[in-house]
């Protein structure tokens, strides 16, 4: 176990054991750890260093510290900037968890059910990430999730670089029982005002994030960006109902291994629930967004 | 209450004729009392508990001691080819190895029938039975070991529906059915105006205690082994283990330690017959810690249930036939379902009078993960059945559900549909109406001010505009102590030394509080307030598994008996000396003094220097087994409860919160009203979660996320208010002190109630627990 003080102390750490594993908070990795199922040679404890527990600004968007905690995010003063990321982070696990998971944490272990996820995907969020000698590289946090660029040996997620959108945005989250727990199915929409766009990711219903583009598209095109913003209901319903066909889409018989319901191309119960759950998540979170 | 003072406490002495009531001056009512029954003594261990500081059995440790580890089956149903045990033995560090080969005695055990391996040797029958155990100088080692050895399988189309067990082939050589119970009574003929049917289905709820079982073994010089463990009956496990060990009883010392919480069977026993094995053949201490996953895979669950209903009725709503199907699933072992089926069948009709009623009930043997005794099991399925009968039965003829309930309920002197004449007190019909005429919770919508916490959590996705409120009642019953003529007894030893009492019993303290109740029953006879309650072992005289209230019952009753007889002992000297009888004298705060002030001493100074000491067993009356039509007087005694839910519904996404939970509970009466009303709040909250979260899903047969992710436990976000509105204590005179039972009842009947009020705030037939938001949510 080493403690470096710095993102770079930290890279030439993992790159002088390679087989060393980097530990933030430690929710996940200890308690595979505990189980047995993970037997790290090392540990590079990123707990030391504090350029990456706070944040910064830099060209209209916010540098978040890889090991800012849920529960500093969950703040008053961070949810003033990032709304939907802070919701997500206050419904992150007990106080025990928020208080000792981090972001770079979330990102790095990439559970389907990890909260940040979807609000990093909608807002289109990238990685800084650390690599050997000083280097840096940007990588969008969607390409990341999705697989298409994976962190390298002896790399870390040094910061997470957040568009400043100055608009509303609305987290959702969907689970089994009132106190906290994993996500059935999570919503993130963001308005960007400057773009005029509405984005907007769904959460735990695949393994990564997934974002709806022509449903976006659509519903972006409705909105009076000049004006009140607001849009009618059935516009608000059919958005939901869009958003949730796109993210769980009826089985195409012969095509899929999925179970199905009662006839082909038909959903099983539980699915069908899963998707009415997703549309009534999209549809209040863009209305509370426009609101 | 302290407006009665020591009057009441004095009250319960035997004998207390109207000469004490008349001579002693009315108490002074200086200060309230601090012990004694009646009062809220706190549980010794419950600062340690929430502290942290609580041994607990996983805490044990010895002088090197060696880890165990177990092999479990990854297969619900195989047949065991070969096993090869060379490559783990050989690991470094390993210390043994052992299989069912190195079984020296019984090759099974289990709770009733013995039908259950030590370890598998030709069938595996469920999914986490133990093959093998190694113990190893490391817990890495030791888990790494039992990886190591080689099994090959044979695997086999498991039976996990319990509709097939009846047609498949043997999956045991006791064969599929553990019991079959075909109820008859009154008129097959009858029938009602009415008819109502329905079909339930009940999930897989696990105990899922705080602490997962843990133990350590420490051979003896002499070949016996002491086994230190969280046991909740030490010597049925004592004498299972000595079975399994070729030895004989004494030899074998099961040490009660660390008990981390209860709902029934909390023990994998299986666990402790390995440390004992591993210990015998190693000569060390060893100690074992199972994760929570083995936990959830070894230790009983409830029994998920099908059943299947028709209630009959007249148009008055009052019932006059029921008719039912009960299906237990009793995973691969029979463990105690024969009780459980028992009391399903008994209580299938509720606390309703019912003049006819057929009720056929099977328990079979399934490739499911094993069901045994969960508080309340058999009474909290058919609750939930028998319930959303009387649900639908109100719908049909427009009367209120509440309304309903009360044309039907039972009173002393009615009969269960097994014969018996319920002789304890049965105030259901003031139970009912106590819970129905409590003013309902205010709707938050109507008071800006209160924060509303809505379904889905304060950070949740709920809306107000589609959250409908629900109100839903459930009336449940519970029988006390084993059924079916099991011969229930305790026994217990008071001493007296000094000023200070000790209890010696064999009553495991599991938080039910025992050990506070112990305590106040000998600070209320012998008027001594330092009562040291001795750790259990199974050098003492046998007292019975710790569930269905025996404790309370039986245990307190000895002890009421051994401090009773402490106190003649004590006083009968005296007494002669001032030529009074000992009836007349009476001990307060450790001091002697007679009804006319002649004699005052201390307890200390009448023993000068001696112990007295007394021994007594409590036995309540018989029972006897139901016969080959359900018919029979299986029960000493009976508990009831009601219960009104308050949910709110987010009707969208089916997500659904139980606002407030009023109870009405009859408990005959309360020694403690602090832990009674703990006891009630843990078992409604237990009923919440069997409600609503806790379903242990096992598709196939293989145990899906046996861990506390997966399974989901009720947070305090989750616990509703619970409003105790009324405690009926009328007292059962054939129970010690008038109490009953108090902490399975809640459980029993809180899931009925919870899915009443969800078909009354959704309209959608709720038959399935926990209720799952499909089910809620309305399309």
């Amino acid at each position: 176990m080493t403690l470096p003080g710095t993102l770079d102390e930290a890279v030439a750490a993992l790159a002088a054991m390679p087989t060393a594993v980097p530990v933030a908070g430690g929710t996940d990795l200890m308690a595979a750890v505990n189980s047995g199922l993970l037997r790290p040679a090392g540990l590079v404890g990123l707990g030391r260093i504090s350029e990456i527990r706070g944040w910064q600004y830099q060209d209209g968007a916010a540098l978040l510290g890889a090991g800012l905690t849920h529960a500093r995010m969950g703040r008053p003063d961070f949810a003033a900037l990032i709304p939907a990321l802070a919701a997500a982070a206050r419904t992150a696990g007990p106080p025990q968890i928020r208080n000792a998971g981090t972001l770079g944490g979330n990102i790095a272990s990439a559970a389907p059910t990890g909260d940040a996820l979807p609000v990093l995907a909608a807002l289109e969020a990238s990685l800084v990430i650390a690599g050997p000698g000083g280097g840096r590289r940007e990588v969008p946090v969607g390409r990341m999730l999705a697989g298409l660029d994976m962190l390298r040996p002896g790399e870390l997620i040094g910061y997470v670089r957040v568009p400043l959108l100055h608009a509303p945005q609305v987290f959702l989250k969907a689970t089994g029982r009132t106190g906290p727990g994993r996500a059935t199915a999570s919503v993130a929409v963001v308005l960007d005002p400057a773009r005029r766009s509405v984005r907007c990711a769904v959460g735990a219903v695949a393994p990564m994030p997934l974002r709806p583009f022509d449903t976006e598209h659509w519903v972006s095109s409705l909105i009076d960006w000049d004006g009140d913003r607001t849009l009618a209901p059935e516009a608000l319903a059919a958005f939901g109902e869009y958003v949730a066909a796109a993210c769980i889409p009826d089985p195409v018989p012969g095509h899929s291994a999925a179970p199905t319901g009662d006839g082909p191309g038909t959903l099983p119960p539980a699915v069908l629930h899963l998707r009415r759950t997703v549309a009534t998540l999209a549809r209040r979170a863009l209305g509370r967004a426009l609101a | 209450m302290s407006g009665m003072g020591g009057a009441t406490g004095m009250g319960i002495g035997e004998g207390l004729g109207a000469a004490t009531a008349v001579t002693v001056p009315p108490p002074v009512l200086t200060e309230p009392r601090t012990h004694g029954l009646g009062i809220s003594l706190p549980s010794t261990d419950s600062y340690p508990k929430a502290q942290g500081t609580f041994p607990y059995a996983a805490d044990l440790w010895a002088e090197g001691l060696l880890w165990a580890a177990v092999l479990r089956s990854p297969h619900p149903h195989a047949r065991i080819v070969k096993i090869d045990t060379s490559a783990a033995a050989a690991m470094p560090g390993v210390r043994a190895v052992v299989t069912h080969e190195d079984v020296p005695g019984s090759a099974a055990h289990g709770r009733g029938i013995a039908d259950r391996p030590v370890f598998a040797s030709e069938i595996i029958r469920h999914h986490g039975e133990p093959i093998a155990a190694v113990a190893a100088d490391h817990p890495d080692t030791a888990r790494l070991a039992a990886a190591a050895i080689a099994v090959e399988y044979e695997v086999l189309e498991p039976v996990t529906d319990p509709e097939q067990a009846f047609a498949a082939e043997p999956l045991h050589p006791d064969g599929n059915l553990i019991r079959h119970i075909p109820l008859r009574f009154g008129d097959p003929e009858a029938t009602g105006e009415v008819v109502v049917e329905g079909l339930y289905r009940i999930g897989r709820q696990d105990p899922a205690p705080i602490g997962a079982e843990a133990g350590l073994a420490v051979p003896r010089p002499d070949g016996g082994v002491e086994i230190y463990t969280a046991s909740t009956d030490p010597h049925a496990d004592r004498d299972q283990a000595a079975a399994c060990f070729g030895l004989e009883p004494e030899r074998v010392k099961v040490v009660v330690t660390g008990v981390p919480g209860s709902m029934g069977d909390r023990e994998d026993a299986g666990i402790q017959l390995s440390l004992g094995l591993l210990a015998l053949r190693t000569g060390h201490p060893v100690k074992l810690a199972a994760t929570r996953e083995e936990s959830f895979l070894s230790h009983p669950h409830r029994h998920p249930t099908l059943l299947r209903y028709r209630h009959h009725a007249d148009a008055e709503g009052k019932l006059v036939k029921v008719e039912a199907q009960i299906l237990m699933d009793a995973g691969a072992y029979a463990d105690s379902s024969s009780d459980a089926l028992a009391a399903a069948v008994a209580f299938a009709c509720g606390p309703y009078v019912v003049p006819h009623a057929f009720v056929e009930g099977w328990a079979v043997r399934t490739n499911n993960p094993p069901s045994g005794h969960v508080r309340g099991e058999g009474a909290m399925q058919v609750c939930a059945a028998y319930e959303g009968q009387m649900d639908k039965l109100a719908a049909k003829l427009g009367i209120d559900p509440a309304e309903l309930r009360m044309r039907n309920v039972m009173a002393t002197g009615d009969l269960l549909p097994t014969g018996q004449t319920v002789t304890c007190p049965a105030p259901v019909a003031e139970l009912l109406r106590a819970v129905r005429d409590f003013p309902l919770p205010a709707l938050p919508k109507d008071d800006p001010e209160e924060g509303w916490l809505l379904p889905g959590g304060p950070d949740g996705a709920g809306d107000p505009g589609a959250v409908r409120r629900g109100v839903g009642y459930g009336l449940g019953m519970v029988h006390m102590l084993g059924a079916e003529g099991a011969d229930e007894v305790s026994t217990a030893t008071v001493k007296v030394s000094g000023s200070v009492a000790t209890v010696i019993c064999a009553a495991v303290e599991t938080g039910q509080g025992f050990t506070t109740l112990a305590r106040q029953i000998v600070q209320e006879i012998l008027g001594l307030e330092e009562v040291y309650v001795a750790p259990v072992d199974t050098d003492q005289p046998p007292s019975g598994p710790a569930c269905h209230g025996r404790h309370t019952w039986v245990s307190g009753g000895a002890v009421e008996r051994a401090a009773r007889m402490v106190r003649t002992q004590l006083l009968q000297p005296l007494a002669a000396q001032f030529g009074m009888s000992t009836e007349l004298l009476q001990i307060t705060d450790g001091k002697i003094t007679s009804y006319d002030g002649v004699l005052s001493t201390t307890v200390a100074e009448a023993l000068d220097g001696k112990e007295l000491w007394a021994t007594a067993q409590c036995r309540p009356h018989p029972t006897e087994p139901l016969d080959d039509t359900g018919q029979g007087d299986a029960f000493v005694g009976m508990a009831f409860c009601a219960v009104r839910a308050v949910v709110d519904v987010d009707v969208e996404l089916g997500s659904v919160r139980v606002v407030e939970m009023a109870v009405a509970q009859d408990v005959g009466r309360v020694l403690n009203p602090a832990q009674a009303r703990a006891r009630i709040e843990a078992g409604i909250t237990q009923g919440v979660g069997a409600a609503l979260t806790e379903n242990l899903r096992t598709p196939g047969g293989q145990v899906r996320r046996p861990d506390l992710t997966g399974y989901a436990l009720p947070t305090a976000l989750d616990a509703p208010d619970i409003r105790i509105v009324k405690l009926v204590e009328e007292r059962d005179v054939v129970a010690p002190f008038g109490a009953k039972a108090i902490s399975a009842v809640p459980v029993v009947t809180s899931p009925a109630a919870i899915a009443s009020a969800v078909r009354a705030a959704t309209g959608r037939p709720v038959n399935r627990l926990p209720i799952r938001p499909q089910t809620a949510a309305v399309v």
